[in-house]
């Protein structure tokens, strides 16, 4: 699944990063395959979306968060 | 081994690491701000003093890797990189977050292969280690081949070790980049060429990382979000998040709009004793009235600003300081998006309507060059506050006190209708401006949402300070320029035109009787001076000469000459009419609109200045650029007379068309 689709409080393990403009940039924030992710909360508009990684937000548009292939833990 | 210490050393790290805050502890307000060559991101230099050795210390702008084509990264990596003189860094102080290391440690591989000493300061250990994660700096230290120092730069603990350590700065021997080595990739990448590999070398990085984050942090439970996360429920909820967002605009704009009223009042009274007292101290000459009404005027000018521009970043400061800035663009990021901007857009459009110059400045915080750029460009079409003493009265000309509209008074329907149509076309602006960018560049938002935390004061006034200084040295030379020259065109005429005309004022006026019988007051009679002596000026001369290019919008010579007088500052279009209308200088409002109202169109025999002129009028100081301070700090902020002159153009013939219209529609329906 994408990381988009998590749920509010639900924890993910990043499985890859797909190919695309921002791949390099999540990476460099630290999304990278192996670490796990929590979603904290949306924004009103459920666009965009904070994640809790390593104890730090992190906010992310939804079609950023697209990029990450996730599996739920 | 630093061998010569007297020497420059770079501050650098990852955005949210306490950087400002060391910076500032480390150099005090010994400190300069300038703009880095060929860029507009500022660098900021200072003198850490430490017992007998100096060090000057350049701060250079938080960055999450060197591989990114923002001019942020572009300015760290010719800063560390360009062996030009005095910019070459002989050490680099490193910061590194103890809680977010691990991302922090990306950057630090990248830099630590430049072959440059360095040394470390972990920051915010110690709240890391109260939270549950302890960080063993000895094993960090040995892993990265360089001193690690444990620094809490808020309350300047550690401080005298680092200043130890900065004679142990060491050269570490971690080589992570692929194939080639990164002097190459990264002049490669930073000339636009294609560097392969990029994201493997990233992944490639990080898996070096983990296990060295597993080896130096022991970590409990993890519950340093824990507070940040309940004050976020409410802070981006759907309803509380907007109704505080919306209060605490309230509070800005208030803050610039009415606060800074106060000493904006102040420093204007207090320039014009300055003038008056030169005038009394010099003899009368060319040189005193240069002095006295040109060249003083125009610095009060200037200083007039620094009241709106200090309380702006004074909230602004605090809102960054705090980590409630990131939130503001993050519940309204998805609204901005739609006409092409980002949620860091809000807050400068948002001063806009206080100021078009403060806010301008205000949007260095956008980190995407093309989405900052838009954003300065339509935030003067927000209706500013000296838009309003004009509006004011064009609408008092054109809708008698207390008509109403349904139940709302037509009075503030029209005013309110001026202002929507600025907003109106900004967002169309916004909107074409998107067709323009350059294929491949893609918007982005990622970004870290810092825990909240008490703003430290001595970086919000450092911020201040900072912001209000670069205005009045940079942005003030032009505006003073152009006020001296603006002062030139309304007090002096061609040949010995101005004494022929006061001349005749008093030859005409010698056998005037007034409306109440008596002969005109001196004042009365200075009046009709200052008046016959504007029209006689060459900017008389030339509002005369712009008259039948704005004829067309219902505009008379008269308009011209306030038009062109306003240049300096919307609101003196009041003052300019004043003076046409032969009123004593300090004539109210109600003075000059009754002098309007009455005025009749000779070829027509309607008002003069009826409903049509009010209303296209309005329309065009909607629109038009009509402020030099903003066309100044537009080519300070974007480094060039390109996008200042292309606002005023565009801004300029968009002002001429909708006045037109308004006026031909609105002089068919009256």
């Amino acid at each position: 699944m994408k990381a988009s689709q998590l749920q509010s409080g639900e924890n993910a393990r990043i499985l890859s990063i797909t190919e695309g403009p921002h791949a390099r940039r999540l990476a460099e924030m630290g999304c990278v395959p192996g670490s796990t992710i929590k979603m904290a909360y949306a924004a009103p508009a459920g666009d965009p979306i904070a994640f809790e990684m390593d104890g730090n937000l992190l906010g992310l548009r939804k079609e950023e968060a697209d990029y990450l292939e996730v599996e739920m833990m | 081994m630093l061998e010569n210490p007297n020497k420059h050393i770079a501050l650098l790290g990852n955005p949210n690491c306490g950087k400002s805050t060391l910076f500032n502890r480390l150099t005090g307000l010994r400190q300069r701000t300038s703009n880095l060559p060929g860029t507009t991101v500022e660098k900021k230099q200072g003198i850490w003093a430490t017992g007998n050795l100096k060090y000057t210390l350049t701060d250079l702008p938080g960055i999450y890797s060197l591989y990114t084509a923002n001019d942020d990264e572009k300015v760290v990596v010719s800063h560390l990189l360009n062996p030009v003189e005095k910019r070459k860094p002989e050490a680099i102080l490193f910061l590194l977050n103890a809680h977010s290391l691990r991302r922090n440690l990306l950057l630090f591989t990248q830099v630590a292969e430049l072959g440059i000493p360095m040394v470390v300061a972990l920051t915010m250990s110690d709240t890391a280690s109260r939270n549950g994660k302890k960080i063993d700096a000895v094993k960090l230290s040995t892993i990265l081949q360089v001193p690690v120092i444990e620094v809490n730069p808020r309350k300047g603990t550690g401080i005298p070790d680092l200043e130890h350590a900065i004679l142990q700065a060491a050269i570490p021997t971690i080589n992570l980049a692929s194939e080639s080595n990164i002097h190459s990739r990264l002049a490669d990448f930073h000339t636009g060429k294609t560097v392969p590999g990029l994201h493997a070398e990233t992944l490639g990085r990080y898996t070096w990382i983990e296990p060295v984050v597993k080896e130096v942090v022991s970590a409990k439970s993890w519950t340093r979000a824990s507070l940040t996360l309940r004050m976020d429920k409410l802070l981006t909820h759907k309803i509380y998040g907007f109704i505080f967002f919306a209060f605490l605009m309230l509070t800005i704009f208030q803050g610039v709009f009415t606060l800074a009223e106060y000493p904006m009042q102040w420093i204007e009274t207090g320039f014009g004793y300055l003038s008056q007292w030169v005038h009394h101290q010099l003899a009368d000459g060319f040189l005193t009235r240069m002095l006295a009404d040109g060249l003083i005027p125009g610095i009060a000018g200037v200083v007039v600003f620094v009241p709106q521009i200090a309380i702006l970043f004074f909230f602004i400061g605090l809102l960054e300081d705090s980590g409630y800035m990131v939130r503001a663009s993050f519940i309204t990021d998805k609204l901005m998006r739609k006409v092409g901007l980002n949620g860091r857009s809000v807050i400068p459009l948002m001063g806009g309507f206080a100021c078009a110059i403060p806010s301008i400045m205000a949007t260095r915080s956008i980190r995407n060059k093309s989405e900052r750029l838009l954003t300065m460009f339509i935030t003067p079409l927000m209706s500013c506050s000296a838009r309003l003493p004009v509006y004011v009265l064009l609408v008092s000309l054109a809708v008698p006190a207390g008509s109403r509209f349904g139940p709302v008074g037509l009075q503030s329907l029209v005013m309110t209708l001026a202002y929507f149509s600025g907003i109106i076309l900004a967002a169309i602006i916004a909107r074409l401006f998107i067709l323009f960018r350059k294929p491949g560049e893609v918007s982005e938002f990622i970004l870290e949402m810092p825990p909240y935390q008490a703003p430290r004061l001595q970086n919000v006034i450092t911020h201040v300070w900072h912001k209000s200084r670069s205005f009045v040295v940079e942005a003030g030379k032009i505006i003073v320029l152009i006020s001296v020259i603006l002062w030139v065109l309304s007090s002096y005429g061609p040949g010995n035109s101005m004494e022929l005309a006061e001349s005749d004022v008093y030859r005409t006026h010698e056998k005037t009787i007034m409306p109440d019988g008596k002969r005109p007051s001196h004042d009365e009679l200075q009046a009709y001076v200052a008046s016959a002596r504007l029209e006689a000026s060459y900017a008389g001369r030339l509002g005369k000469f712009i008259e039948p290019a704005i004829q067309p919008l219902g505009y008379d010579w008269k308009t011209g000459i306030a038009l062109i007088s306003s240049f300096a500052a919307r609101e003196v279009f009041v003052g300019t009419m004043n003076t046409l209308f032969l009123n004593s200088p300090d004539g109210e409002v109600i003075a000059i609109r009754e002098k309007m109202q009455k005025a009749e169109n000779p070829d027509t025999g309607k008002p003069r200045y009826g409903v049509p002129y009010a209303l296209s009028l309005m329309m065009f100081y909607a629109f038009a650029l009509q402020c030099m301070s903003t066309m100044a700090v537009m080519k300070r902020e974007t480094g060039t007379w390109k996008w200042p002159l292309l606002q005023f153009f565009l801004f300029g013939a968009i002002a001429w068309l909708a006045a037109f219209a308004v006026y031909r529609i609105s002089v068919a329906f009256v």
